[in-house]
């Protein structure tokens, strides 16, 4: 489990956190919703140690994740951001290999091929195996990053907006592919989503921003309501429960 | 059957490259000419590694295919060094601090510039390396206009002088220089070599380092360091290479055909002392010392880098 205790952070005179306080449950799918400029992001990064906090502290299983070696925490939490651009040429398995960093700085072993050739599995990448990073569409290059995060073998997964710029069916193979890694391997997933309706979907667990705080947190039934979604957001939501789940109709006030 | 890769190939035209320089027209003189060469072509291996080396990793760092470290102001604080030993002293400064005194010198005053910015920028744990060029950048503009204020109120012979200073050559490495410089980018690669993984790492970016266990601000403190002695001892040793480091950066790309530096940073060596040597032998067998090895590097480099680029582009 993650715990979030008291997190203030500002850029300049702007406050971006104010005093977070959230609990992520392990061996679960939370979300992290809320409009733009919320801080969602910005916490998943404190929690990756990519950005750190101006007061407060970030717990993994009750440790302070500070005093944590940089090495050792890439074992424990992987971390995606959105795929970067660089202009390396790379392949999909050069990339994914990158995930075995944390354990065998750079000189693979057996095990680690075997770690690889699993998570190229596990996405069904096989066919992309040799092909090229630069030569990939966006969602083939984001299920290749997802890989090699997979191959960190960490208990603690964290992505930011995942499914930005992705068809719905990528989107979808993706959030599959993280609904797996949960419910199959028990590992914990915490996501930045803006689309509600995949949050609704596919999460345990969401926690709802406002304004740099936590607004509401819960299960998806507690959250999803149309008063709660309606205040968070300031629009008019109309939720159907179907056959398939729960679904989010904002689209026209 | 084994195919001959490009990057096999630069070694074998280096090699020969090296054997035709050592021996053309020598007269197999041994006792004079060759030796000379011989000095020479030290100087160029070692300028060589250091400047790929130094581009090479920089380039990493920065995630920028078309910078070098003379970006962040070093050359420039060579040239100004040089004008104002000139300024002050006149050219007996050349008598009074003998060329080994002036080349320790120089490597010393580049080192504590750039120890003197790292520890500015890299106070209270910030690590922007974009600030660090940034910085670097403004600093390299004003540090060459203080440097051309100085040059105009030097005498037209002692301009002369500092010409000479702002050109590379080969010519003016002494063998108590050549044995230093070897020593300290020997270090450096030595010292570098266990940390090519990590720096293949690094390429990916500071949020996927981070997030791989690496710890950006050390690894980038470290090499930036040694880039910085790098340079340091190229400058003092061959003189301002500029922009050379671009072109050996990306011809060593083009041919290495892999991201790994435990490949590009070798095979970048050789490219950049190919390079050296024939522009030298231009020089001494073409144009009779009638241009400069400075422009002809450049000349060659550029040549080279867009035959590569056109080359490519046409390929499948």
């Amino acid at each position: 489990m993650i715990t979030v205790h008291d997190i203030h952070k500002a850029y300049g005179a702007k406050a971006v956190l104010k005093g977070v306080d959230a609990c992520f449950p392990a061996r679960s799918l939370t979300s992290l919703i809320g409009p733009n400029g919320a801080g969602k992001t910005t916490l998943l990064l404190m929690i990756a140690r990519l950005t750190a906090p101006g007061r407060g502290e970030v717990r993994i299983e009750g440790r302070p994740v500070a005093g944590i070696d940089i090495g050792e925490y890439a074992r424990r939490v992987a971390t995606l951001r959105q795929a970067p651009d660089f202009n390396l040429r790379l392949t999909v398995e050069e990339l994914v290999a990158f995930g075995r960093f944390p354990y065998s700085r750079g000189a693979l072993t057996r095990e680690d091929q075997r770690v690889i050739d699993e998570a190229i599995a596990f996405l069904s990448l096989e066919p992309l195996r040799h092909a090229y990073l630069d030569e990939l569409s966006g969602g083939q290059r984001q299920m290749a990053f997802l890989a090699m995060t997979i191959a960190q073998q960490t208990d603690y997964l964290l992505l930011d907006e995942p499914l930005n710029n992705l068809d719905i069916k990528h989107a979808v193979q993706i959030m599959r592919a993280l609904r797996r890694l949960c419910d199959e391997q028990g590992r914990t997933v915490i996501l930045v989503v803006h689309d509600i309706n995949f949050a609704a979907s596919y999460s345990d667990h969401i926690v709802a921003m406002k304004e740099g705080a936590v607004y509401c947190a819960g299960s998806v039934a507690e959250v999803i309501t149309e008063a709660r979604l309606g205040e968070l957001y300031g629009l008019a939501f109309d939720i159907t429960q179907g056959q398939r789940g729960r679904l989010c109709n904002y689209f026209n006030p | 059957m084994m195919r001959l890769q490009p990057r096999h190939a630069v070694w074998i035209v280096v090699v020969t490259l090296a054997l035709i320089f050592v021996f053309l027209h020598s007269g197999l003189d041994f006792d004079y000419v060759i030796p000379k060469r011989i000095a020479r072509l030290t100087a160029m291996l070692i300028g060589g590694a250091a400047i790929a080396w130094s581009s090479i990793t920089f380039q990493t760092l920065t995630g920028n295919r078309i910078l070098t470290p003379a970006i962040m102001g070093y050359e420039a604080v060579y040239l100004l060094w040089q004008a104002l030993l000139i300024l002050f002293m006149g050219s007996a400064s050349l008598v009074l601090l003998g060329v080994n005194g002036n080349f320790v010198l120089s490597v010393l005053l580049m080192l504590g510039y750039s120890w003197g910015i790292h520890r500015w920028l890299f106070r209270d744990g910030k690590s922007n390396v974009y600030f660090l060029l940034l910085v670097g950048f403004v600093l390299t503009l004003l540090i060459s206009t203080f440097t051309q204020f100085v040059q105009l109120k030097v005498s037209p012979g002692e301009f002369s002088i500092l010409q000479g200073f702002s050109q590379a050559s080969f010519n003016r490495a002494q063998p108590l220089q050549l044995l230093f410089s070897g020593l300290l980018v020997g270090a450096v690669c030595l010292l570098g070599r266990k940390t090519l993984p990590t720096l293949d790492v690094l390429s990916l970016g500071r949020d996927q380092a981070v997030s791989l266990g690496v710890d950006y601000r050390r690894n980038v403190r470290l090499h930036l360091a040694l880039i910085a002695i790098l340079v340091a001892v190229s400058t003092s040793l061959l003189g301002p290479t500029a922009f050379m480091g671009v072109f050996v950066a990306n011809i060593t790309y083009a041919l290495a055909r892999t991201f790994r530096h435990r490949v590009t940073l070798p095979l970048g060596g050789a490219i950049a002392t190919g390079m050296f040597i024939t522009a030298q032998l231009l020089v001494e067998h073409v144009f009779n010392y009638k241009t400069t090895v400075g422009i002809l590097v450049n000349l060659v480099c550029g040549g080279y880098f867009l035959v590569l680029m056109v080359r490519t582009r046409g390929a499948p």
